[in-house]
This record gives C-alpha cells, structure tokens and sequence, in this order.
C-alpha cells in the first residue's frame, strides 16, 4: 500500500458515461477551510489563481511552489480523480517524467508506476510491427524512462502533498467558480463554498478546470471542434493472466468483431483494455456488466478470472481554443484543447502547458521580465495545441476509417504492412506524444525551441548530477551553458552578462579540460551537450521548463540578445 | 546538388505504353472492390518510390483536378 492514502479498494461495478462513475478506488479527501475572504468579510486579492485541482492545475501549483511564488488554487471537488471513481490518463511520457522529476514527485511515480517501452502493433492474428522506444536517441539520453503507466489521481494526490509540503500555494477545495470577469487590471472571480460565497481579484488567472471549461465562454474564447461518431468502452480489470509488459494494440481485433482494442498495464496490476465499439452504440448497453464480461472472455479466455475495477465508455472528440492567453486568462490542459486519448497527447500536454506558464508567471511576479513574456505562452503551447489535435485526428482517422474509400485505403495499407517495412508507417495506431518543439515563439531563437533531456553529468567532485539539479540551482533563472574554453574575452562578457541578466552560468568541460573562472561541472561522455543539441565548442541558454531558447558558437553579442529574447526584454514588446 | 523538386508534367515513362498495359491486365477479372483495393495498394507503392512530400502534394492536388 502506498503512503499516500489511495489505493485498490473492494471490486464494485458500475458503468456511466465519460468517466464519471466506479467506485474501484478510494480516493483522498481533503477538508473543506473557510478561505479568510469569508471570515473577514472582504474581496481577497491574489497575483495568481488556479482555477481546477486536476493534472495541469496541480502542476501549475506545485511548479509555482518551487519558485516561491504564491497562489491560490480552487477546487470544486474534495478529491484527486474524477468524484471517486477512477483513472484518466495512465500514460506519461518522459517529458512529463522529467518535470514531475524537478517538482519532486518522480520517485513516488517511479516507485508506484510501471515502465514500459516496447509496442506492438496486430492486425487480425498478424503482428503488423513492434518499437522499443528504448532504442531510440529521442529517449535513451533521459535519466528519466520512456514512459511511465499510472493512474492518474496518484500522481495528482502526490502533487497535492508535494504543493502542502512546499508551502506558499494555497489549496481551497470545495470552491466552485460561478462567474468571472476582467479589466485590463485583473480579473475578478465570484466563487462559491458550503460556507458561502466571496469575490477573489486576480492578477492572473490560470484556468484548468477541464473539457467542459465555463472561462471558455465567460472570456470569449472560439472554439475550434470536431465530434466523430466513434464510441470506445474501457474495462479497468484485475485479473489472473499476466501479459507482457508492453503496449498492445489491435487495430483489426478477432476477438472485438474485427475492431480495434487497447491493451496497456497500469500500477496495483490493473490493466487496461479498451474497446473500439459499433459507431453509434449505446454507450450504456456496451457498458453493461455482462456485456463487458463476455467481451473479456473472448480475450482472454473463459478461464480467466476477471475482476472489473471500473467500466468507462466514451466518444471521442478534439477541441482547440482560439488563444491560449485571452487578457489575464490562460487556459491550461483539457481546458485549452481535448483530443482524443491516441499518443497520450492529452495529460501530458497539460503538464507541459503548465510548466511552460509556470515560469513565465513567476518571472514576470518577480520582475525578471516583462508581462510580454506572457504572450509567448500561447505562441508555444497552441503551436503544440494545434500539432496535437492535427496528429491525434490523423490516428482517429485511421482507426475509424468512413466507409468506402478511407476503408479500402487502411485495408491495403494493413496489407501492405504485413509485407513491406515501408508500410508499417502507414499504420497509425497513435503516434506517442513528444516534448513538442517551438517553431513560431517570439522568445526563442532560430536556433532554440527544443527540449533538453533530464541527462546525467559530473558534479566538480565527480559525483553525478542531472539537469534538473542544475535548473535547480538556477532557481527560475536562465541557465547559460558554456561548453569548452570560451576564452579570456569569453569568460569576462559572461561575468558581465551574468551580473546583468536575471541568469546563471556554468562552464561545462570534457573529461580533461581545465576549468576557467566559471562554475563547472565535467560532461565525460558527452551527453549534456547531446540534449543541448549542439556540438564542439558553443553555448546554450536553457529555460526554467528545461527547453533550449538559443544555441550558438562563439560567446559574443548574440548570447545577450537571446537572453533578452528569451525573456521578452528585447524592446520590441 | 540539391534543387527544389516539384511534380514532373513531362514524359518520365520509359515505357508508357507497356505500363498502361500492365495496370490493365493487373485490374482484368477482377470485380470493383478488388480493383480498387490493388489502386490503393499501388498508389501507396508508387508514393513511397516518389517519396518527395512536395510532389506528393502536387500530385494529389492534380489528380483531384479533372480536366472540365
């Protein structure tokens, strides 16, 4: 059992729509405090709220707790995961990992979770291909896995703890958020508690609270959606069989009328299945114990033991708002996009959208930069928005193919697969998600907008080190890595920069070079400079959300350009 | 030397006519859902022996516009 008091509780089944039921788990609760507004009678005011305590919200909060910036996150439940009843998300990728790493809730994760990196694709009986994300330069740099399973309400309750244990960002469960408004000054919210009802005045907002946001409508937001009339079903099981630890997915599968099925392991042994179903079923018939049971016996087998945890059937969908920022609102996670589950593209999104802002929020509250850093949020994550909702549709499109041609065109390309290594590209089972790239922000050079990996080094004393320590020490601060001898010129500028800059700096040496009058650490094989994605003698100015914002050679101009850059402090603004 | 590439609208056939040939005699007896499962097979053959996503798009975008 872990510390955290959550845990697989009695199999009691239940079914509903859009994970709204189960009572498989038990959830924490948190007690309800009346907030001061009440007990003093006054409108509260507070630089930032986030509003919704779910994955991207606690990220948010517990991010900003690094950085000693206050906030004030509310809730309109007393629980992690969805009002007692299960899991979400299940599947985090190493980006995810690796920021829940610098929050301080990985080794929980890690210990909780199950790692996973091989997935294989089947048509029919016919594996169609296999990967071993393990394999692959994208992932091998990270000290962090490929991908963790979990459910969800685990990493949010470890959150939840980490944010209490932090200090300085406060959690109001049981307040609910009826109205807001905003002025080019802030943004006033009405909120409502079993205690009563207050006004907030807000210097920010950070909306989190989910697909079915209300701030949507509230600030005007446009809505770009796409409804399709394909229906899963999931059945959460505990059971006596034990497959192999790896993604499994059919895209033809003989045992679900030819349709599509899922098959992934999460913590406390519950795997996950789920079903592609007839377009237009009836999501309560599909989830209908007997119904789920007899679908699990043709899987597995009649001598199977199942015990079902939670039974969700559900449609998929894909939304994406017009702007990420609108005024003093920021919309964060499910709340700025919903996309179907296909890569784990939703969860890990919101983690990143959260990080992303986190930073910038707390740069500009302690006056390292200028609000104009703000808009670059949504330059980045709707760029990474927009690339999700497109790659996500892709999948659905392959998987729920109209009738007709779309049909004929997955029929050959599944042929195709099953004979020529070219064709198992064709075959689009979900493409999984990526620490997405910056293209168009205004705050990172031609040269930057890619994520560093969470690789290892060597401290001075030989003693290992990884990049988050280093963003760590840096405190919300630019990192400025220097790799090989920039000279004496070079050293001085980066002294001066450094006095001037709201930025760290350390001189990173091969095995045998000799520091200069920098801080350094000792990159021996190489890696650090491999996740800088830059190669012999050059620099790279890393951000709080461990992304390069610019890369170059020489230590000259350019380097005091990009730090201004990156924090919006080039006067253009 | 690398120049941009686009969709060739000039002879590249070196047999046309004996290319013609082949795609009929592939389609012969066969009844409207095989035939069109073996263009889909083979338009995704050929596309991955052009490659070029540039052309690519060309191409689709001409095929999808007939002559009025």
């Amino acid at each position: 059992m872990d510390e955290l008091r959550t845990g697989y509780a009695d199999t009691t089944f239940s079914n509903g729509y859009e994970f709204t039921q189960g009572r498989g788990y038990q959830l924490p609760e948190y007690p309800f405090t009346a907030p001061a507004e009440l007990l003093e009678g006054r409108t509260g005011e507070h630089p930032i709220v986030i509003v919704g305590a779910g994955l991207a919200g606690l990220t948010a909060a517990c991010a900003l707790a690094t950085y000693g910036v206050p906030a004030i996150v509310l809730d309109e439940d007393n629980t992690v995961g969805v009002k007692g009843a299960s899991s979400r998300g299940i599947c985090y990728t190493q980006k995810s990992l690796e920021i829940f790493h610098r929050l301080g809730v990985y080794e929980r994760i890690a210990r909780k979770g199950i790692q996973w990196s091989v997935g294989r694709t089947f048509a029919g009986k016919d594996e169609v291909y296999s990967f071993d994300l393990k394999q692959q330069s994208a992932y091998n740099l990270s000290t962090q896995p490929p991908f963790i399973n979990i459910q969800q309400f685990y990493i949010e309750g470890y959150l939840v703890e980490r944010i209490q244990e932090l200090g300085g960002v406060e959690l109001r469960w049981m307040n609910r958020v009826t109205a807001f408004e905003q002025d080019a000054d802030g943004a006033t919210l009405s909120v409502t508690t079993p205690a009563g009802d207050y006004r907030i005045r807000a210097g920010h907002v950070v909306d989190a609270s989910g697909s079915r946001s209300p701030f949507r409508q509230w600030a005007g937001a446009a809505v770009t959606a796409r409804k399709g009339d394909d229906r899963w079903c999931i059945a959460d099981v505990r059971f006596s069989k034990h497959p192999p630890v790896e993604r499994h997915t059919w895209i033809e599968a003989p045992f679900n009328e030819n349709r599509a099925v899922w098959q992934h392991l999460m913590g406390d042994d519950v795997w996950r299945i789920d079903y592609q179903m007839a377009p237009n079923c009836d999501p309560e018939e599909v989830s209908r114990e007997e119904v789920v049971r007899e679908r699990l016996r043709r899987q597995f087998g009649a001598d199977c033991e199942v015990e079902i945890v939670w039974v969700g059937p559900y449609a998929y969908r894909s939304e994406c708002v017009d702007a990420m920022r609108h005024g003093r609102l920021y919309f964060v996670g499910d709340a700025a996009k919903v996309v179907s589950p296909f890569g784990a593209r939703g969860g890990n999104t919101g983690v990143a959208d959260a990080d992303n802002l986190a930073w910038k929020l707390a740069a500009v509250q302690k006056g390292r930069a200028p609000e104009a850093l703000l808009d670059s949020y949504h330059e980045e994550r709707h760029e990474a928005a927009q690339q999700n909702v497109l790659v996500t549709n892709r999948t659905a499109r392959f998987l729920r193919p109209a009738d007709g041609i779309e049909k004929v065109f997955r029929t050959a390309a599944v042929g195709l697969a099953k004979q020529f290594p070219f064709a198992r590209q064709l075959v689009n089972t979900g493409r999984m998600a990526i620490a997405n790239p910056y293209t168009r922000s205004s705050v990172c050079e031609k040269t930057g907008g890619q994520s560093v990996q969470n690789v290892a080094f060597q401290w001075p004393d030989g003693t290992r080190g990884v990049v988050n320590e280093l963003l760590k020490w840096a405190d919300g601060r630019l990192l400025l890595l220097v790799f090989g001898d920039p000279g004496r010129a070079g050293l001085a500028r980066l002294r001066e920069l450094v006095q001037a800059a709201p930025l760290r700096c350390v001189q990173v040496l091969g095995p045998t070079d000799r520091p200069g009058a920098l801080e350094h650490v000792r990159d021996p094989e190489g890696h650090l400079q491999g996740a800088c994605h830059v190669f012999g003698h050059a620099w790279a100015l890393v951000r709080p959300d461990s992304y390069v914002a610019a890369t170059g050679e020489s230590v000259d101009a350019a380097v005091i350009q990009a730090v201004a850059r990156a924090l919006a402090a080039n006067g253009d603004a | 030397m690398k120049v941009p590439t686009s969709m060739k609208t000039t002879l590249n056939f070196q047999d046309a006519d004996a290319f013609y040939e082949q795609l009929l005699d592939a389609h012969e007896g066969l009844d409207r859902d095989r035939s069109e499962l073996l263009n889909a097979r083979l338009i995704l053959l050929l596309a991955n022996q052009v490659g070029d996503a540039e052309v690519l798009r060309e191409c689709v975008r001409a095929a999808a516009r007939p002559p009025e």
